[in-house]
């Protein structure tokens, strides 16, 4: 008798036998490749679904939990994730993080991203290396300024850090829509690897002029909150999806929240965090498959604005 | 930032954890501390004894009973278990160790009125604040379902708070205030914090001290009848 295995199924048979996070991403979805988007600056290429941590790793010294977010965090790397973004600003989220990353043994499975976060302009490099530390790795590949703070200070010495080889990319976020034209003003002058902000289905401010700012300057966007910090799903949870869902590549509204960003030709990555594996899992079902189209997108943000 | 950009935040935006993480802080507590939470319960049993007492050495021995609680609520829940996943409760366990500590030198130096209560109102104030007091730690356990997350006075700071602030009405007036304002400072972050986690049957906890130290500014015991 033939026996067929969802990939889930899949996935959680490997996950027994402790085999999959050695073969992960070639294994994470048999028969399919992840979607990914090359970085503009270097050409190096990124899954196009990484994770946050705000609020979700945030669980101080409750190992339950440590444990818990650690399942989550070993489920996004077998399913061939590798952009994690994190911030001093998140309470406990970098130790949380640094203990998960030592127990899977995945140092150099995470394309690791984190942020400045100090008003003082000279603290860049203390930051970075605590958050270092906290990690367990020897150089963040990308390092972020957080909400534009004390930007043009930290902006210099990751310049510098970038040059000496401390940081691999930086970049600089925003969310919530907030101080779009600052951000565009730096994003026309620095050389800058990385933006940050919020994009999703509902918040599309972005599209009317950072996106193709950041096409035009050759800057990757990761775009934050591409469930409006969960709101969408409490919002459009309980409606069905459209009938032409499947074509655009879309089997739950995960994967039609994600899918619909990172289609967006200028967006490199979409950082959902979730604090469950299932929810993980769902999520990471948007690494694969097929992308909406220019015109489906269409439908998506006009069926989601009807609902 | 802009008044624009601070519009645009909600409550919400400035937490950083979920309610599970926060409940669970009763929970990990609870299992650490076992199975010293008999301290908490004797140490309950002896303010209602010395609040139905009600004599000078009652009231100083309820003032080191109370600072005790704080300290221990201070330095445990809000700093080891709290403070890391929510900085401000760091700096607030630090304000609980310094309200424990300005209890002590109260109860030691602060020269006491006799004040005018009959022995059938000791009795009904000691018994009451032992009920309410017993009783308030389950309302986490219904809002949890797990018995794990009792929230003891002395243990968890909302119920030493709540359960302190009626005592503290022992001050004269005219000191109460500065013993009343932590009460008051923690009632309104503890609320703000509930309300934004969605957590809504705790919130009597802070209530019930926000009412009380509101009433506490204002209430005035009646000094002693001088006989003849
Ligand atoms: N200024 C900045 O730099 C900035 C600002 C905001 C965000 N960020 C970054 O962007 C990341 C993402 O944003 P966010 O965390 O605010 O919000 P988000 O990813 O839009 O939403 C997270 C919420 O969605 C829920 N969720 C996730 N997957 C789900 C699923 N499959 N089904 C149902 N619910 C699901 C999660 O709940 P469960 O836990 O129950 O799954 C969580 O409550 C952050 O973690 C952070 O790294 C950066």
């Amino acid at each position: 008798m033939a026996i067929r295995w969802s990939r889930r199924q899949f996935l959680a048979a490997l996950a027994a036998t402790g085999l999959s996070l050695r073969v992960p991403a070639l294994m994470a979805a048999p028969g399919q490749k992840a979607i990914t988007r090359a970085i503009p600056s270097s050409g190096e290429s990124l899954p196009v679904i990484g994770m946050g941590t705000w609020r979700t790793f945030n669980v101080g010294g409750d190992e339950q939990l440590v444990a818990e977010r650690t399942r989550v965090l070993k489920t996004f790397f077998e399913w061939g994730g590798t952009l994690v973004d994190s911030s001093p600003m998140y309470g406990s989220a970098d130790d949380v993080m640094g203990e998960a990353l030592d127990s899977l043994d995945a140092h150099d499975k995470v394309f690791s991203a984190n942020k400045i976060w100090a008003r003082d302009g000279s603290a860049t490099g203390e930051q970075d290396s605590t958050l270092r530390r906290k990690w367990g790795i020897e150089r963040f590949d990308l390092q972020q300024i957080h909400n534009l703070l004390a930007w043009e200070s930290h902006l210099e010495t990751l310049k510098q850090m970038k040059a000496d080889g401390d940081i691999r990319y930086l970049g600089i976020t925003t969310s919530h829509g907030r101080r779009h034209s600052d951000l565009a003003r730096i994003m026309e002058q620095g050389p800058l690897d990385f933006v940050q902000l919020t994009y999703n289905v509902l918040d599309r401010e972005a599209e009317q002029r950072l996106l193709p700012l950041a096409r035009e300057r050759g800057i990757a966007v990761i775009a934050n909150r591409p469930f409006q910090g969960g709101n969408l799903f409490r919002r459009f949870q309980s409606e069905s999806l459209p009938g032409w869902a499947e074509e655009a590549g879309c089997s739950n509204w995960a994967e039609f929240f994600l899918k619909f960003i990172v289609s967006h030709p200028a967006v490199t990555c979409a950082i959902p965090a979730t604090t469950r594996v299932e929810h993980m899992e769902e999520n990471m079902g948007a690494l694969y498959g097929r992308l909406p189209d220019e015109q489906q997108r269409r439908r998506m943000a006009d069926y989601v604005a009807g609902l | 930032m802009t008044d624009a950009d601070w519009l645009s935040y909600s409550l919400s935006d400035f937490l950083m954890f979920g309610p599970e993480v926060f409940l669970r802080l009763f929970v990990r507590i609870n299992q650490d501390v076992w199975p010293w939470q008999a301290i908490a319960v004797v140490m309950m049993v002896l303010i209602a004894g010395l609040l139905v007492r009600g004599n000078t050495a009652a009231k100083r021995a309820i003032l080191l009973l109370l600072a005790a609680a704080w300290v221990w609520s201070g330095a445990g829940f809000l700093m080891e278990y709290y403070g890391p996943i929510n900085s401000p409760a760091t700096w607030f366990g630090w304000a609980f160790i310094l309200q424990g500590s300005l209890l002590t030198v109260a109860a030691l130096v602060c020269p006491w009125e006799r004040t005018a209560r009959r022995a059938a109102q000791r009795w009904q104030a000691g018994t009451g604040w032992l009920v309410v007091t017993a009783l308030l730690p389950f309302l986490v356990v219904a809002q949890t379902g797990n018995w794990q997350s009792l929230a003891l006075f002395g243990i968890t700071p909302d119920l030493t708070v709540a359960a302190s602030v009626p005592c503290l009405l022992m001050f004269p007036r005219r000191v109460r205030w500065v013993f009343l304002l932590l009460p008051l400072l923690w009632a309104l972050f503890s609320m703000a914090t509930l309300w934004a986690l969605g957590i809504r049957l705790m919130l009597v906890l802070p209530a019930v001290t926000l009412v009380l130290a509101i009433a506490g500014f204002r209430f005035s015991p009646r000094p002693a009848q001088s006989p003849g």
